[in-house]
């Protein structure tokens, strides 16, 4: 039985409006719930708007993850695998924001680095913070 | 009040599991703490039985899991929970695989009581925790709680000074610089954490009602293990006016588990009455207000 479920992203509102890409993932089993740290959240689920990001973006904050969990270099991450399916715990997911933080010269608020689940969330996240920084 | 700490091994040769050791509730100024190693668990035909417990979207978390060792994992987490908590109702056999679970309105789990067939009602919390090599699950009653553990010897990729500065309160992060040998700031920087969580999850409200940078826990002087909390806003101009709440509302207690993990449990109080410490005879240690026992269950097969 196929359902619909959304990523949802919590950004601060942009300053820019940009390019706005309505992202909808269709998945055959339950609901992918917005994950709130430690717990997965039962609010209702939303329909967000979100700018997905580029897909070397991606690749960085997959080799970064794969470092920080110890994972093995042929282990298959796509832009949706979940910290906590790979075995990051909270220690994990604030170290992994700290390792991105340091790559990609950015800094992520306490609330934003808790609530990353997976790796698009993350280089979503860091775009979008890396836009936002003022040109050198 | 004791802490015992029981290895249990029952071998069975029926076709079921057998059934579940009854345990008495904890009484109101308690905690019981049960926790499994799961490199103890080996027997495939075990896993297969245990996964009958679970619900279908336990399941399918545990499908989500990436390899075997994750996966595993997942399973006997909830198979902890489930049995645990089904061990409580002393008035009759249940199973552990009716039991019904919700979340309160940030995520956390509870028990969905109103929909578990065949238990009777009662004022449990639980909390787990997981890291790879030991899984816990904290019982309590009329209080919320909350456990964290983690391995003691796990590495921190960062610079510990640089991680706490970034994340912790002042005081903390003042009290960690303290210490010279990077090991034992290692360590101490683990337990700190491991308070922190467990205090974030005892709450329930999610990491954003008490980020970790808005309260300070220290160890209680003239206790050993013994924490207590203090609230800082840091929202003040001038850095000398924090103000800070310490209140007794929150019990914490630090303790090793299996010589290998750091377990904090952090449940709410309102009689604010300090606990002496105790040991007995047996070798075991007790803590009045909070009574840990640690139970690590394996049972094989035929």
């Amino acid at each position: 039985m196929a359902s619909l479920s959304a990523t949802s992203l919590s950004f601060k509102a942009p300053s820019i409006q940009s390019t706005r890409i309505y992202q909808v993932l269709r998945k055959p089993s339950s609901f992918q719930s917005i994950s709130f740290g430690r717990f997965q959240s039962s609010k209702s689920l939303r329909l967000q708007i979100s700018c997905a990001a580029k897909p070397e973006t991606v690749q960085k904050v997959s080799d970064i993850v794969k470092e920080q969990l110890a994972l093995s270099a042929d282990t298959a991450l796509t832009a949706e695998s979940k910290f906590s399916a790979l075995g990051a715990d909270s220690l994990d997911t604030v170290e992994i924001v700290m390792a991105l933080e340091e790559k990609f010269n950015i800094s992520v608020e306490e609330a934003d680095a808790q609530n990353i689940t997976t790796i698009q969330e993350a280089a979503d996240l860091i775009e979008d913070l890396v836009q936002k920084k003022p040109a050198a | 009040m004791r802490t015992s700490v029981m290895s249990q091994m029952q071998r069975s040769f029926s076709i079921d599991l057998p059934s579940l050791i009854p345990l008495q509730l904890p009484s109101r100024r308690e905690t019981h703490l049960w926790y499994i190693l799961p490199d103890e668990v080996k027997s495939t035909s075990l896993l297969k039985r245990y996964s009958q417990f679970l619900s279908p979207i336990e399941k399918d978390r545990v499908d989500q899991m990436r390899g075997d060792e994750l996966k595993k994992n997942a399973l006997l987490a909830r198979t902890l929970v489930r049995t645990t908590i089904a061990r409580y109702q002393t008035n009759k056999a249940v199973d552990p695989g009716s039991l019904m679970f919700k979340k309160n309105m940030y995520g956390k789990p509870e028990v969905d009581w109103q929909n578990c067939k065949n238990y009777n009602v009662q004022p449990l919390h639980f909390n787990i925790s997981h890291t790879d090599s030991l899984i816990a699950c904290g019982v309590t009653v009329h209080a919320p709680v909350g456990i964290d553990v983690e391995d003691k010897e796990r590495k921190i990729k960062h610079d510990v000074l640089a991680f706490a500065k970034r994340f912790y309160t002042t005081d903390e992060v003042n009290f960690l610089a303290t210490i010279l040998d990077p090991e034992a700031q290692r360590k101490e920087f683990i337990k700190l954490w491991t308070l922190k969580e467990a205090y974030v999850k005892a709450l329930g409200k999610g990491f954003s009602a008490a980020p970790f940078n808005t309260f300070t826990i220290q160890s209680k002087p003239g206790t050993e293990g013994g924490y207590s909390l203090c609230k800082t806003s840091e929202v003040t101009a001038n850095p000398l006016e924090k103000t800070e709440e310490c209140n007794g509302r929150w019990k914490f207690d630090l303790l090793e588990l299996a010589g290998s993990h750091y377990a904090a449990v952090c449940t709410e109080d309102d009689q604010a009455d300090e606990g002496a410490f105790s040991v007995d005879t047996e070798g075991s240690i007790g803590f009045s207000g909070l009574f840990i026992t640690s139970f690590s269950f394996l049972q094989e097969l035929l």
